[in-house]
């Protein structure tokens, strides 16, 4: 009974936002430096990129499936930007669309991996994972490219009216994905084909599209990602994005969306990444090494879905 | 549409692949401009140049007064930079006045290397100490410290000069170029064929190394054969298994791998050993005296060249140290850095600790790390 109403009473958002304000509440206790509005801003700035690949990753978990090659398109999108401009000579914005479109070329390819083959997502995206990572390496032969133009910097490394130029795309981005999800017709068929897919199919809804489409999204935005952090770093390298998939993966479960699919807000990704980034950064700054981080971080994670399955009506994962 | 969108990107990607492929004559090294030594034993000359290193912007006078410092080596967990921790760890303590932690990624991988250095950089240390994955994507983070009036020292692998402030080089790129290519020539003749074993194409110093031994080969050694170079990125398996590759790839006609890392060079040492070619294939390179006395004591591996890395990590600690103290300003010619006296500054601001030192089987057994 108690159960039922403390379960009507917390979503598992509102026990996200509540465990955020915890930690920041506790980091800040360990550390001066951890809510200064310079540290928060730098931060924003670093986890642009996870944050960017997490919204269609979002769409992607809640139909059901899964994409594991997004660090592999943001290290063959970083590398082709540099072909593109330095190799091929390209105009350096043309180049960076040129990148950005490879990127969705290669998320419409796990798209019809999954839809016309009837490949399950993981398998599917795991084998693009090495496909676009070699491709990565090959193409660049291992050289890096440097030297780019000053205006391309203020991408990664600039500021607009004081906030990093990356956050407001990310906050923008986010506005977008959230209204997509929560309130279009489309986000609704991604919903159905998460909960039962069979279902949406024989209910008319366009689930092949609606899965392509949602794929090529994500492999798109990672490519953004991509040349986001070529002009923060100021280099391209064929490493570049290794294991991304796994942080933009845990922000996106730690947000509530079911690996199941069906259920899922951008919101509790929103969270979920803004937990992540702060614990990273505040354990940091309160003295915990880099092992030390990790550790927590899945110790929060276990604990979130833990106490998020507790408390749901219904008990359902 | 599908297709012709899978056919565009697969001839972009065909066709920039060529156009890369280009440049450098051996496949690893960086298009900086080389120096080879000459073929006897006429030492170098060292190039005067002015100070081209970047300096802190405000920093606050704390001669004499304790420094938290925070050493960012390549990743953490491996020998080489065991030891350069423990060099900086006790030049902290003779100090007396130096709060010095070493912290970094678990894998040589520049973003997350990148992440600590911010980290530290907002915590508010005095002092960095630091061994760059890659020499460019490092310098905006580093930039940003001297921005803040942080100290940046850097030893092991560079950055742009202008990121740091000062750089401490175990020894010239020339002269560990032509101690191992010297070597592999003693061992496999004038005109036999190698591979090289590497961390990653752009990392700075291996990157440096090869193109040196290049230039070096090519002016002393013209009739040696560079058959490839792999990249194995510091990873002990991955290592393995690259020259277990190149054994199988080149059966007879390998005579030597070169090991540019010292995580490659005992993997390459274990990879011809078990393939049974031990003799038949010499391994030359840079590795820890620890992780190759089984190799050289089988007469497996002739000579390893390294330099004292412990002694590498406590030059840094006390190049940091004058620079916060403002004992060491731009346009010196030499430091004090302890117990190892006056080290020269060459071109422009590096610290040079020494010439490079050989390993073999008659003095490996001196040392312990």
């Amino acid at each position: 009974m108690v159960r039922a109403a403390l379960g009507r009473a917390f979503r598992h958002e509102t026990v996200l936002a509540l465990l955020l304000a915890g930690a920041l509440a506790v980091l800040a206790g360990q550390s001066g430096r951890f809510l200064t509005a310079d540290n928060l801003l730098n931060q924003g700035r670093l986890m642009a990129e996870v944050g960017l690949a997490s919204l269609p990753m979002t769409f992607v978990i809640v139909t059901g499936g899964i994409d594991l090659s997004v660090g592999s398109i943001f290290g063959l999108a970083a590398i082709l930007l540099g072909v593109f401009w330095h190799d091929l000579g390209l105009w350096l914005p043309i180049a960076m669309v040129a990148a950005v479109l490879v990127g969705g070329a290669a998320g419409l390819l796990n798209g019809v991996i999954v839809t016309r083959f009837r490949v399950p997502p993981l398998i599917a995206t795991l084998a693009t994972l090495a496909l676009y990572r070699g491709l990565a390496e090959g193409i660049s032969q291992a050289r890096s490219v440097r030297g780019y133009p000053d205006w391309f910097f203020v991408l990664g490394q600039g500021e607009v009216l004081g906030v990093p130029t990356q956050l407001w795309l990310l906050l923008v981005l986010t506005a977008a994905a959230a209204i997509v999800l929560g309130l279009t017709t489309f986000g609704r068929t991604v919903y159905a084909i998460g909960a039962n897919e069979t279902a949406a199919r024989f209910s008319g809804l366009a689930v092949d599209r609606a899965k392509m489409v949602v794929y090529g999204c994500s492999g798109l935005v990672a490519a953004l990602a991509a040349v986001i952090f070529v002009s923060r770093v100021s280099t391209t390298r064929s490493d570049m994005g290794t294991g991304l998939e796994l942080d933009v993966i845990t922000a996106v479960v730690l947000g509530g969306t079911s690996i199941f699919g069906g259920r899922g807000t951008i919101i509790g990704t929103a969270l979920g990444l803004a937990l992540m980034q702060a614990m990273k950064n505040g354990l940091a700054l309160s003295g915990v090494k880099g092992d030390g981080t990790i550790v927590v971080i899945g110790i929060v994670l276990i604990a979130a879905i833990l106490l998020s399955n507790l408390l749901s009506r219904d008990g359902n994962a | 549409m599908m297709r012709k969108v899978m056919v565009l990107a697969f001839g972009l990607a065909l066709a920039s692949g060529s156009a890369a492929l280009a440049d450098s004559p051996w496949t690893g090294g960086d298009n900086l401009p080389t120096n080879p030594l000459a073929c006897d034993n006429t030492p170098g000359v060292a190039v005067a140049k002015p100070y081209d290193g970047g300096q802190p912007t405000g920093a606050p006078d704390l001669k004499g007064k304790k420094i938290t410092v925070v050493d960012v080596p390549k990743l953490i967990g491996i020998g080489y930079f065991n030891a350069t921790s423990k060099g900086i760890a006790e030049a902290a303590k003779e100090l007396g006045n130096v709060d010095a932690k070493t912290d970094g990624p678990t894998k040589a991988n520049i973003d997350e290397q990148i992440t600590f250095l911010d980290n530290y950089i907002t915590s508010g240390v005095n002092g960095i100490l630091f061994a760059a994955n890659d020499p460019v994507a490092i310098a905006p983070v580093l930039k940003k410290a001297l921005s803040k009036g942080i100290h940046v020292v850097g030893y092991d692998a560079n950055s742009t000069p202008d990121a740091r402030e000062w750089f401490v080089n175990q020894a010239e790129f020339n002269g560990i170029a032509k101690a191992m290519v010297d070597d592999m020539a003693k061992e496999i003749g004038e005109d036999g064929a190698f591979a090289i074993v590497t961390s990653t194409f752009t990392t700075p110093n291996q990157a440096r190394w090869i193109a040196e031994m290049a230039a070096y080969q090519a002016k002393c050694h013209p009739k040696m054969k560079w058959l490839e170079t792999v990249e194995a990125q510091e990873d002990n398996i991955l290592s393995f298994n690259q020259a277990t590759t190149l054994i199988n790839k080149y059966g007879d006609e390998l005579k030597g791998i070169f090991g540019m890392t010292s995580v490659a060079t005992p993997a390459s040492a274990e990879a011809v050993t078990q393939a049974g070619k031990c003799g038949k294939i010499a391994v030359v390179g840079l590795a820890t005296p620890n992780a190759m006395k089984p190799y050289v004591a089988k007469d497996c591996v002739k000579s390893v060249v390294l330099w004292n890395p412990i002694d590498l990590g406590y030059a840094a600690m006390y190049v940091l140290r004058a620079a916060v103290d403002g004992d060491l300003k731009p346009g010196a010619k030499s430091v004090k850095a302890g117990k190892l006296g006056e080290l020269q500054i060459v071109n422009g601001s590096e610290v040079l600790l020494g010439p490079p030192f050989t390993f073999t089987k008659d003095n490996i057994n001196n040392f312990d790390f």
